[in-house]
């Protein structure tokens, strides 16, 4: 069994994807309710976990949902904005294909073979994405979008937070992942949480230990009314103690990894007992050992013993004797945890009967029982040495699903801002026609390349010399050339300061321009038309601060001009320069759309002034596409606050160039945001490439797992 | 009396959409309806959950009716009219069930009571709001508010239906045991049982007590001793620890000699004479080498340290090996094993001892001692009592006819247990008998009628018209929870004044004069000689300001109050309202059928 893996395909998948999971996007989402087969039952506004839930069977739909899980596991946000996204995109990549099939059915009776065609056709879409992903949208982000963006920073030197600004954005993100009657409550909780544990030198890596050792870090109650819930200082771990014996002011406390007590043998070995008295007097020497081992901790006023394995009865029992409090079994984590906070590290028993001196132990404020809804835990207070002040949270909930709901939320609130607290690198090449808003002296040598260039291009067009023919294999990258040109043409005619002089020069360029695309395709005359009626103002005033660069660059190409023609084209794809810059940590913008809408502003934007194709198509499927998340967060809004409207008004500030206004509160990460965008894309680029998705039954194993890796 | 209701599964209302989507296989189909998503809407969903209601609400107060639960197959029999018991047996396959009834189970398993009441509350909400055209968001807001309002209320000083808890008079505890006992019909007490036993579960509480405490109290344990096939009234409560021992074994250790105090050695290692753990390498012995013997040895060795030590009991939780046994008897030292994990900590706790782990030298300070010990016959048991110098520990012997009753009693004399120790940490009673309820839902009314805008103070989503939606469907939901309390066709009435609940018996005479045909009220607060005037609870009325502020003088006045644990009672109708805007905020259900 084969089947087409057809962007229709793809499509339908998406889009009954995105009805379940568009119910529980945004601040008016609800909840979904989701069984395991062993009964449990688990409440989720979760997009992550509401596709894991749906266990589908699809391969497309497996894939997107590798996709989305692989996606979260490093951003912890935006799985049902993944959805929508993929959606929408498909959506429009669906619609730009019916309209083409109009003109490709005439020629192509075989269905068979049209699909082929397609799939090539998908093939070059897919790359043309890739090279979105991986150059316009980071140049997009740098150069257009920063303009906008916020800091959550008070300072951003410092990188000092202020709790109403984190407030906003904790607010907006747990309007999309818990019940809407406790979302103030839960964030208020994360926000208390984050400051308590908080201390000034504490830098990302906190983040870091909050998101691996989550899961240690809280513990649930049920039963209890979620307002219940409250965060306590220390550590609570989820044992009870085998002796507990209370002792105040600071407690010494050791880490053990091993069963203290000797025994007859260590595994590998072997221990041959030869009489009877033999075998006392060995027991008689592991309780004699184990005895010294535990007087010994007394005497080092040890007063807590953490262990990782079960120790002994004997141990247990002497350490009741000497009064030291003992939890046993705890999980590797849990010590890590502990390890990490302290810098504690376990005690090793000596091997040899002389006395060993203990190198570490750790001061503890506080250690006892900590009953929670009639199970006991044990609560630490460990003396931290890192920047992390340990905490814990108790969260309380009617049912256990509610609180794993609210713990899944909290782990992905602080996996978000692990990601908003790393700078962003952005990485990208300035196009060659960046060049162009140069200062005047330059620009008559570089149109006169231009010039060049463009009947080079139509030489090759007619007659292919040996030279060129390397570089323009396929049409595509001959558009390139001459889209190259047209835009060097007019770029210059809209440069301010252009002179007098030039202004000949122009027009004689512009007049060959039509003469030189009557040869290609009418597609690309389309999108260029109206690239030279609005090559906008905002081009001239945003990429003022690039001069100097393509000042360089136009250096490198008037050189160019003396140089063969080949070298010449060379030169040309080496002037691209590479830009990196960074986003700087703590980057938020607004809720409500409002990347969305910026972003969409400027793909427009760029979409119109872009010299091919497929990169038109791409940007303005791309910035359409990233309306629909805005559509339906502003869906139950009506008036002045419905979509249109607000859409309305945001462009027309952005064309005025006034400040964007939003109407709602609260913050939300660009990094989340942009991590998201790329994701989808890749998904996308991924579901664009397959041509044929094939059923197998019966397959050798090995053969079958790469099959899989393939698809997921 | 009893009624065999069989759990109703539910129809299998899988909506479309799930199983589209959980075959995706087969997506060639169209697209799914969205209105199947919605659970609550869907026909089957409502007829389980008033299925459900029905259940609950009928085994709801003193005149509830019992459930028989058994499955078919001649196995155990329950009769139960509570909640723990009823929720524990019951299998619901419904998802929508399945998230109420779990989180009515760990209300009960948190504070034992009000478990009904949380659930009928929580099935009322869901069904009235369904009755309003207001979208799920709106009335989810709504009824947040409303709950802290309610919660407020029954925490401010100026509440009208809660009551302090003095516990240097027995009268208010004595009326909230009494109160739990009568409110589980299916323990079968006559109205002196109900008595007896009252009195007994608080002299039991009491008993845990520490006598001397100062500041952090740690209450001690009571432990219940089954004694089935007797009478109610034989159940009795003694300070200290009763063993269960069969009678030959009794004979055996007796006579016991010493009086005054006695030497406890309390083992927690097995005694019998394994070898311990060897380790993960092998141990190899050579013929004729009997390691059994060794260990022996050493056992016999033990045996006569503690003999050398004067100790007079020796107790161990696991095995004790014969000889060891023989030679602690011949020195007239009584020796009990297989004591049980579960009564260690009462038995370490009670004797002062440190449980041995080692054959080894034994510490002298682990020895513990009692004061005296004795055996006891309680009908045809044989107990071995440890009585303690003094301690928090002590065992309720609890009889009761026959087994399903016993088990009945059982779990209802914990959950009185519970509630004093709730009590004590938060020492508030609230009016049972259904005047709480009706109180409430007349101060709601009141609020939202007289005051909106502070009940919507911060929240700008709201209308006044959309508050008084879901505020007379909550009101409603606390009325005909008050109502549940009524099987017997009878009428409920509620006062002007106070907003009590009042029940006149069916089939009395109408428009007479109401004065005489009441009482008292539920609560058993008011009489029904003041000047009221009543009202059928159904019918609708002018909202009121009930009276708050409940007078000390008129709390004192009333011989037997029916009163409720306030922390379990808050507790539910917290519990209650989450988990019903829980519910109503489901817009899909998918369930795994893996």
């Amino acid at each position: 069994m084969a089947a087409a893996g057809s962007v229709r395909a793809a499509l339908q998948v998406a889009e009954v994807l995105e009805t379940i999971v568009s119910c529980c996007v945004g601040p008016e989402g609800r909840q979904v309710l989701c069984t395991k087969p062993t009964g449990e039952v688990l409440l989720t506004r979760d997009g992550g976990r509401l596709l894991e839930a749906l266990r589908l069977d699809h391969p497309i739909a497996r894939m997107i949902v590798a996709c989305v899980s692989s996606h979260l596991k490093k951003a912890g946000d935006g799985a049902k904005t993944f959805i929508i996204y993929l959606c929408h995109l498909l959506r429009g990549l669906n619609a730009v294909t019916d309209r083409d099939k109009d003109s490709l059915m005439s020629e192509n009776i075989q269905t068979h073979r049209r699909h082929w065609k397609n799939c090539c056709q998908w093939k070059f879409i897919s790359q043309t994405l890739i090279t979105f992903q991986t150059q316009i949208l980071d140049c997009i982000m740098d150069q257009y979008l920063s303009g906008h963006f916020l800091s959550i920073f008070s300072s951003v030197k410092e990188r000092t937070l202020s709790r109403s600004s984190l407030e906003w954005l904790l607010e907006a993100y747990f309007c999309g992942r818990v019940g809407r009657n406790n979302q103030k409550f839960i964030s208020q909780l994360m926000c208390d949480y984050f400051f308590k544990c908080m201390t000034y030198k504490s830098g990302i890596n906190i983040f870091e230990l909050v998101d691996d050792a989550f899961v240690e870090l809280n513990v649930g109650v049920t039963g209890l009314p979620v307002s219940d819930s409250r965060i306590v200082a220390g550590l609570v771990l989820h044992r009870d103690f085998s002796v507990y014996c209370p002792a105040d002011g600071d407690i010494r406390t050791v880490i053990v990894t091993e069963t203290l007590q000797p025994l007859f043998s260590t595994s590998g070995s072997e221990f041959i007992l030869n009489s009877e008295a033999q075998f006392q007097t060995s027991q008689f020497w592991i309780m004699e050992r184990t005895e010294s081992i535990m007087k010994y901790l007394h005497s080092q006023n040890v007063k807590l013993l953490l262990s990782s394995v079960k120790q002994a009865d004997l141990v247990i029992y002497y350490a009741r004797l000497s009064g030291i409090s003992v939890v046993e079994c705890l999980s590797s984590e849990e010590i890590s945890l502990i390890q990490r906070i302290s810098g504690l590290s376990p005690f090793v028993i000596p091997q040899g009967s002389s006395q060993c001196e203990i190198s570490d132990t750790a001061l503890v404020k506080f250690c006892k029982p900590l009953i929670l809804r009639s199970k006991r835990y044990v609560h630490l207070g460990l003396i931290s040495t890192c920047a992390f002040m340990p905490h814990c949270i108790v969260l309380c909930g009617p049912v256990q699903g509610l609180i794993e709901q609210h713990k899944g939320a909290l782990h992905g609130a602080f996996k978000m801002l692990r990601q908003l607290f790393k700078d962003l690198d952005l990485n990208y090449m300035t196009q060659a026609s960046d060049q162009n808003d140069a200062s005047s002296p330059l620009i008559y040598k570089n149109s006169r390349e231009g010039n060049q260039l463009e009947e080079h291009g139509n030489g090759s067009l007619q007659k292919p010399c040996p030279n060129t023919v390397v570089k323009n294999k396929n049409k595509l990258e001959k558009a390139q050339t001459y889209l190259k040109v047209i835009s060097n043409v007019e770029l210059e005619a809209y440069i301010p300061c252009s002179t007098v002089k030039l202004t000949p020069t122009n027009t004689f360029q512009r007049d060959q321009t039509p003469r030189c695309f009557s040869l290609e395709k009418d597609g690309i005359i389309d999108d260029c038309e109206p690239l030279i009626e609005s090559n906008s103002t905002a081009n001239s005033t945003t990429e003022n601060t690039r001069v100097d660069i393509s000042c360089e660059n136009l250096e490198i190409a008037g050189k160019g001009n003396v140089l063969p023609m080949g070298c010449r084209l060379l030169d040309m794809c080496t002037s691209q320069s590479y830009c990196s810059s960074a986003m700087p940590a703590g980057c938020v913008l607004p809720v409500g759309g409002n990347f969305e809408i910026l972003l969409h502003y400027y793909l427009l934007n760029y979409a119109k002034k872009c010299q091919q194709s497929e990169e038109t198509v791409v940007s303005m499927i791309i910035a359409n596409a990233l309306l629909g998340i805005p559509k339906i967060l502003y869906k139950s809004k009506k008036g002045n606050d419905s979509f249109p409207q607000v859409y309305r008004r945001a462009l027309h500030a952005l064309q005025t160039n006034q400040p964007m206004v939003s109407s709602q509160t609260g913050l939300e990460s660009v990094t989340g945001k942009y991590q998201l965008l790329t994701s989808v894309l890749q998904c996308l680029t991924k579901i664009l490439t397959i041509d044929l998705v094939i059923n197998i039954k019966r397959q050798p194993q090995k053969v079958h797992d790469e099959d899989s890796e393939d698809e997921l | 009396m009893t009624s065999n209701e069989k759990k109703n599964n539910g129809p299998q209302n899988k909506s479309c959409l799930c199983k589209l989507t959980l075959e995706m296989s087969r997506l060639e189909a169209k697209k799914p309806s969205l209105c199947n998503s919605e659970p609550l809407t869907s026909e089957g969903v409502r007829a389980t959950l008033s299925v459900w209601r029905g259940i609950v609400s009928s085994c709801y107060g003193p005149s509830g009716r019992l459930k028989q639960l058994h499955n078919g197959l001649g196995g155990y029999v329950c009769t139960t009219s509570q909640s723990a018991a009823l929720l524990r047996n019951l299998s619901v396959t419904h998802p929508i069930i399945k998230i109420l009834v779990t989180s009515v189970q760990n209300h009960v398993s948190c504070f034992s009571d009000c478990g009904l009441f949380t659930a009928i509350l929580c099935c009322n909400l869901i069904e009235n709001v369904q009755k309003i055209v207001l979208t799920p968001t709106t009335v989810i807001k709504l009824n947040k508010h409303l709950l802290r309002l309610c919660t407020n209320y029954l925490n401010s000083e100026a509440c009208g239906c809660r009551i302090p808890v003095d516990f240097h008079s027995a009268r208010i505890p004595l009326c909230l045991v009494r109160s739990v006992l009568t409110s589980k019909p299916a323990s079968m007490l006559t109205k002196e049982e109900v008595d007896h036993i009252s009195a007994l579960i608080l002299r039991t509480f009491l008993l845990t007590i520490p006598e001397n405490a100062e500041g952090h109290i740690i209450l001690g344990k009571s432990i219940i001793v089954p004694l089935k096939g007797q009478r109610v009234t034989d159940s009795t409560v003694l300070p200290g620890i009763l063993i269960e021992m069969p009678e030959v074994q009794l004979m055996k250790l007796l006579p016991i000699k010493k009086s005054g105090a006695l030497k406890v050695a309390l083992f927690c290692t097995t005694l019998s004479g394994d070898l311990s753990d060897t380790g993960k390498g092998t141990v190899v012995v050579p013929c004729g080498v009997s390691l059994e013997s060794a260990v022996l040895d050493q056992l016999l060795n033990l045996g006569r340290q503690l003999v050398s030590d004067h100790v007079d009991l020796v107790l161990c939780q696991k095995v004790m090996h014969p000889s060891l046994k023989q030679l602690l008897s011949a020195h007239q030292v009584i020796a009990i094993d297989r004591i049980g994990v579960t009564l260690m900590e009462p038995l370490s706790k009670v004797t002062g001892t440190q449980p041995i782990g080692s054959l080894g030298s034994i510490s002298t300070s682990s020895y513990g001692s009692v004061k005296n010990l004795r055996t006891a016959k309680f009908g045809s048991k044989h107990f071995f009592h440890l009585i303690p110098n003094e301690g928090t520990i002590c065992s309720l012997l609890l009889c009761n006819r026959n087994d399903t009753a016993w088990d009945e009693l059982k779990l209802t004399c914990q959950t009185a247990l519970h509630v004093l120790q709730l009590t004590v940490k938060e020492p508030w009673v609230l009016l049972g008998g259904g005047c709480t309820e009706t109180h409430l839902a007349a101060y709601i009314r009141h609020k939202t009628c007289n005051e909106p805008e502070s009940i919507l103070k911060d929240d700008a989503g709201c209308t006044q018209t959309e508050l008084h939606l879901v505020a007379e469907a909550f009101c409603r939901a606390l009325e005909s929870l008050a109502v549940s309390l009524e099987h017997d066709g009878g009428e409920i009435l509620t006062d002007m004044k106070y907003g009590h609940f009042w029940s006149v018996q069916a089939h009395s005479p109408s428009a007479v004069n109401w004065s005489d045909l009441l009482s008292r009220c539920g609560c058993g607060l008011y009489n029904s000689q003041e000047e009221l005037s009543w009202s059928f609870l159904r019918s609708t009325r002018h909202p009121f300001a009930p009276q708050t502020c409940l007078p000390r003088e008129a709390v004192g006045s009333s011989s037997t109050l029916t009163v409720d644990c306030l922390t379990a009672k808050l507790g539910g109708l917290q519990v209650a309202v989450e988990t019903a805007n829980l519910i109503l905020d489901l817009s899909y259900v998918i369930e795994d059928k893996n």
